[in-house]
């Protein structure tokens, strides 16, 4: 796994009280109860946590954590 | 039930309590009734502010009371609220997966809602723009949601709003959940109020009204009603929820009945936005009210649960009332020498007290009541916890506004 994995992980712990056990990489955000606003939330604390732009569209309820790490990696590289 | 002689009677089956005396209700009692000082200390999120002090519930994790998944979705009002609505309705042993939840309806009151929420995004916006402002501001801002929030995790989904009568919301409440009863629109309506505002925007505002005490050295002592030094009120967070339901249901069910609502009375002073009308010719509306409500002569009042804030106003208003309407006989307590002044949830905080006097038969003392003000000539419980058969108690809530409820509680 990638750090920006374990870095999305530690998040959710961090702000949404989602443990890091609680979690798989297949698991989506919808999976792990986030609603619309609570993915607002996310994407605010994601673009905090890894310096970044994100859109309202980057990280969606049917997204896998593997799938928003690579989200969250791609921004990073074009940063 | 509608007593033969007129009156209504919803019965208080379910009880709970989160307040600077304690987590749960028996804590909170056991602290009341011991009246061992104000439970204020200087509050981390006052810091820097000249009146830093406050009943802070220090002990209160969100995550054990609401769940952690849950818990940063809410306002600390809403947090506190819904950990109260829990041992309420386990203390009325109502299971909220068997009921009908389109007969059960939430009336909470609450006086200034989720202001931490709003304070500190306004600190996001300022420092850091519109786009990075919380998503979650208005439902945590939003003064509704404590009740809301109760709904969504019992399944309540009766009558559901929120009463804001400044410091009687709590007490507003009370008397709004027993018409829903008495009306027939509720077979269980789960009441009471909530505050959760010790921030320094907030606090600087009561501060600079002069409204707060000055002993922030020594906050132990600094609440103290009915006392000839008394110079202020100690803020404070807390909230109490009630079940009630009416007499004849709960006794079906086999609940035990602590005591009864059976009057209610509100009024408005007209007078001053701060400033209570002296004589409390406005507040004496709102208890005669009470009394006619519950078909009850003044002199059959045993107790009265006073605002009693500490402040040198109130008190002073509030013994002359009390005096004038209800003579010499009853007891009179504040519990605000121990709980200091939780605004919106004190008068919920007082009636689940009132209950609790009622049930125990036991007087809770008056903290730090050295010296009594003698210009208050009332027979104020202090120092020791006063046994008594108490069968008629009113508790007093008196808001900023001039708003104000009185709540008539009687023995089962």
């Amino acid at each position: 796994m990638t750090s920006t994995y374990d870095r999305l992980v530690g998040l959710l712990a961090k702000s949404f009280g989602i443990e890091a056990d609680e979690v798989a990489p297949a698991n989506t955000f919808e999976d792990l109860e986030l609603d619309s606003l609570a993915l607002v939330e996310l994407t605010l604390a994601a673009q905090e946590e890894f310096g970044i732009t994100l859109t309202d569209d980057d990280l969606h309820a049917k997204s896998s954590l593997t799938e928003a790490a690579e989200v969250l990696d791609a921004k990073q590289v074009t940063v | 039930m509608t007593a033969a002689d007129g009156r209504f009677d919803a019965a208080v089956t379910g009880i709970g309590m989160v307040t600077p005396a304690g987590l749960g209700t028996a804590a909170s009692w056991d602290r009341i009734k011991s009246a061992d000082g104000t439970a204020a200390q200087r509050v981390p999120a006052l810091a820097g502010i000249p009146a830093d002090i406050g009943c802070w519930i220090s002990d209160f994790d969100p995550a054990a009371a609401v769940g952690k998944r849950k818990a940063w979705r809410l306002d600390r009002s809403s947090q506190l609220a819904v950990a109260a609505a829990a041992e309420a309705l386990a203390d009325a042993g109502l299971d909220p997966a068997s009921w009908d939840g389109a007969r059960v309806g939430v009336v909470l009151g609450s006086g200034i809602g989720g202001a931490s929420a709003w304070e500190k995004q306004h600190h996001v916006l300022l420092e850091q723009g519109s786009e990075k402002v919380s998503a979650m501001l208005i439902p945590m801002l939003a003064v509704n949601m404590s009740a809301g929030y109760i709904a969504m995790e019992f399944g309540a989904r009766g009558p559901n709003f929120v009463t804001a009568t400044a410091c009687a919301s709590g007490t507003t409440a009370v008397g709004a959940a027993r018409e829903l009863l008495r009306g027939g629109r509720c077979d269980v309506v789960i009441t009471g109020g909530t505050e959760a505002c010790l921030i320094p925007s907030i606090i600087s505002g009561f501060q600079q009204m002069g409204a707060l005490s000055g002993r922030r050295d020594d906050p132990t002592v600094a609440s103290r009603p009915f006392d000839v030094d008394r110079d202020g009120f100690v803020p404070a967070e807390g909230a109490a929820v009630l079940v009630l339901e009416r007499p004849e249901s709960a006794r079906a069910r086999g609940a035990r009945i602590r005591a009864n609502i059976s009057g209610y009375g509100a009024s408005a002073d007209a007078y001053n936005a701060t400033a209570p009308e002296p004589q409390g010719t406005g507040a004496e509306l709102a208890l005669r009210a009470a009394l006619d409500d519950a078909r009850a002569e003044p002199s059959a009042v045993d107790h009265v649960n006073a605002h009693g804030t500490s402040t040198p106003l109130n008190d002073l208003m509030e013994a002359r009332l009390i005096r004038r309407v209800l003579g010499d006989r009853p007891t009179v307590t504040s519990v605000k020498g121990v709980t200091g002044h939780s605004l919106g949830a004190s008068g919920a905080i007082e009636v689940a007290v009132a209950a609790l006097t009622v049930e125990h038969r036991l007087i809770p003392p008056t903290a730090n009541l050295d010296s009594q003000d003698p210009e208050i000539d009332l027979d104020v419980v202090a120092k020791a916890a006063r046994p008594a058969d108490v069968e008629v108690a009113v508790s007093n809530s008196f808001g900023f506004g001039g708003q104000n409820a009185v709540v008539l509680l009687t023995r089962p």
